[in-house]
């Protein structure tokens, strides 16, 4: 399905600001998966999922997904493949433009765009009844301005929009991270029953350990740009919150002992 | 032709500018200095056929295709070669000028005695009308003539401007306005966004281009300093076209922006007839669009101030 072969890429090369964001960084995933990405900041987690939607292209390195090497695509052709939601709640939709006109966009994501009408009787019928299902009371707004709506309920109709045309890999960038903690639950069970019911693959990023022991069925954990492991199976199956924070824990420790180390050299040589 | 006439007329040829300045500004919130060359690429090339006896039509539209291409260069520099957008069009526009001049071969063609819209505008009216020379249109004499041009420039800004309309709500024109609401959305959605900005300065610039053509065509000539303050004209049009509807509609502000135009060219007929002097008028258009920018905010702060 997906598969990422030793793939690199490092920002600012050759300057004091460079950051090596992902170091050979190689696993693969299969159809209708649910696989979930934690790490520290900067570890590379959402460098990895950026990697995959092809916000920028990667030094070195193959991504094939669904049987095509997708490696040097742009952007937008990724899209024909991919649905993504955004952190934030504001990049998902079009914020001057109507509910409707957003999930026309959507309904044609990937599809060439001609000179035929956007939006159309049955598309709105469609429309009505899919927002429906969000339970929100939007579907008699169809023609207010997404602008005028809250971050949750931007959140939930862009994960509508990213799996209006099912998508082959949906990517999820802790899509709940900025909103606030009931609507977040509200846009994590919309989350779980659209990929239940579409039977979807999905590359999810989530800072909270709750999120990530609770949905999915494999977990990777990220460290300074490369996977540190990955829970597959009875192992995953198994994981609690506290093994989590455990293994965080350790990580810190063993991250405490470099500049302890570097401290005590300055001290002493310099 | 009488002042406020004229002042009709050239409001809604100057329309098609401002519908420009509303898309580069507006949708694609791009600063697009193209303008001030394509106004004038578009009246030179359509002036330069005009005298070499081709169809009015046919001249026009080449100068709408002409500013196109201008607008579509300005596009490829910004998201080809990664240009700043305000130093692709400051490029686009000074090499414009030095284009320009080669297409007219001198700087000021006059069309005295070419065929052009307004005298087949003119044609078709005598056809129709064949009694008096004055006509009462709602209490306004009117010499006839003029008549059947302004209600050209009309018809003609009627039916360009529904099509923009229609053009913005197909599949491609919605993605377009996406494309300055939120490029990472529609990207994200499958769509190319240079392509997008490419396309929609091409459209842009071609309106401008053919507001140019009309223009030459209305004054009876074409010049290559024509276009200098184009670009805070169209944004002076835009800017009273939205105080005008107060609304975010599509079809309102395309209204909007055409009305915006009209009321510019009256209010500016009205000043200098009150005596301003002509050279301050780019000076005091500067400082109108100026205040209307920055007015809204500072009202703002000011009530929130008033609040508190």
């Amino acid at each position: 399905m997906l598969e990422i072969k030793n793939i690199s890429k490092t920002f600012h090369p050759h300057s004091v600001n460079e950051v090596r964001a992902l170091q050979d960084v190689s696993f693969s995933m299969q159809k209708g998966s649910f696989v979930i990405i934690i790490g520290t900041n900067g570890s590379g987690k959402s460098t990895m999922l950026n990697a995959v939607a092809g916000t920028f292209l990667v030094d070195t390195g193959r991504i094939t997904l669904s049987n095509t090497d997708i490696t040097r695509w742009p952007e937008h052709r990724r899209a024909t493949l991919i649905g993504r939601v955004f952190q934030n709640p504001f990049s998902g939709t079009a914020p001057t433009m109507s509910i409707a006109e957003n999930l026309a966009l959507a309904s044609r994501r990937g599809l060439p765009r001609g000179l035929g009408w956007n939006l159309n009787k049955d598309l709105m019928d469609q429309m009505r009844g899919r927002i429906r299902t969000l339970n929100m009371g939007l579907e008699d707004r169809l023609n207010n301005a997404i602008g005028s709506l809250s971050g949750g309920q931007r959140q939930a109709l862009t994960l509508l929009m990213a799996s209006w045309l099912k998508p082959e890999l949906l990517l999820l960038d802790e899509h709940t991270a900025a909103l606030d903690p009931k609507s977040a639950d509200q846009v994590i069970q919309l989350s779980h029953e659209i990929i239940t019911r579409d039977n979807l693959t999905v590359l999810m990023v989530t800072h909270s350990m709750q999120q990530a022991v609770n949905l999915g069925d494999r977990i990777i954990m990220m460290h300074r740009g490369k996977l540190l492991h990955d829970l597959t199976g009875a192992e995953r199956k198994r994981v609690r919150v506290d093994d989590l924070l455990s293994r965080f824990e350790e990580i810190r420790r063993k991250e405490l002992l470099d500049p302890a180390a570097a401290a005590m050299l300055q001290r002493n040589y310099i | 032709m009488n002042l406020l006439t004229s002042a009709f007329a050239l409001g809604l040829i100057l329309s098609l500018l401002a519908l420009g300045v509303y898309i580069s500004f507006r949708i694609f919130h791009f600063p697009d200095i193209t303008t001030e060359g394509s106004i004038t690429l578009g009246a030179a090339i359509c002036a330069v056929m005009l005298v070499k006896g081709i169809h009015p039509i046919i001249a026009t539209v080449a100068g709408f295709v002409g500013g196109g291409l201008a607008g579509a260069t300005t596009g490829v520099l910004h998201t080809k070669f990664k240009l700043h957008g305000l130093l692709s069009g400051i490029l686009v526009m000074t090499a414009l000028y030095s284009v320009n001049l080669h297409v007219m071969g001198k700087s000021n063609v006059p069309l005295l005695s070419a065929r052009t819209l307004p005298s087949i505008a003119e044609e078709i009216g005598a056809k129709f009308v064949k009694t008096s020379t004055r006509l009462n249109f709602l209490g306004w004499e009117l010499n006839q003539q003029d008549f059947f041009v302004v209600g050209a420039s009309f018809l003609f800004v009627t039916v360009v401007s529904v099509l923009l309309y229609f053009f913005f709500r197909t599949n491609l024109g919605t993605a377009m306005r996406a494309t300055g609401d939120n490029p990472q959305m529609i990207r994200a959605l499958g769509a190319n966004v240079d392509g997008m900005i490419i396309l929609g300065l091409a459209l842009s610039n071609g309106l401008i281009a053919l507001s140019g053509a009309l223009l030459a065509q209305y004054q009876g000539f074409a010049d290559v300093q024509m276009g200098i303050g184009m670009v805070v004209w169209g944004l002076a049009s835009v800017i009273i076209g939205e105080a005008l509807v107060g609304s975010q509609s599509l079809g309102l502000l395309i209204t909007g922006a055409i009305m915006g135009s009209i009321l510019f060219r009256l209010l500016v007929a009205i000043a200098l007839r009150w005596g301003l002097n002509p050279n301050d008028l780019k000076l005091i258009t500067a400082l109108f669009v100026f205040a209307a920018l920055i007015l809204p905010n500072l009202l703002r702060g000011k009530m929130r101030k008033a609040v508190k």
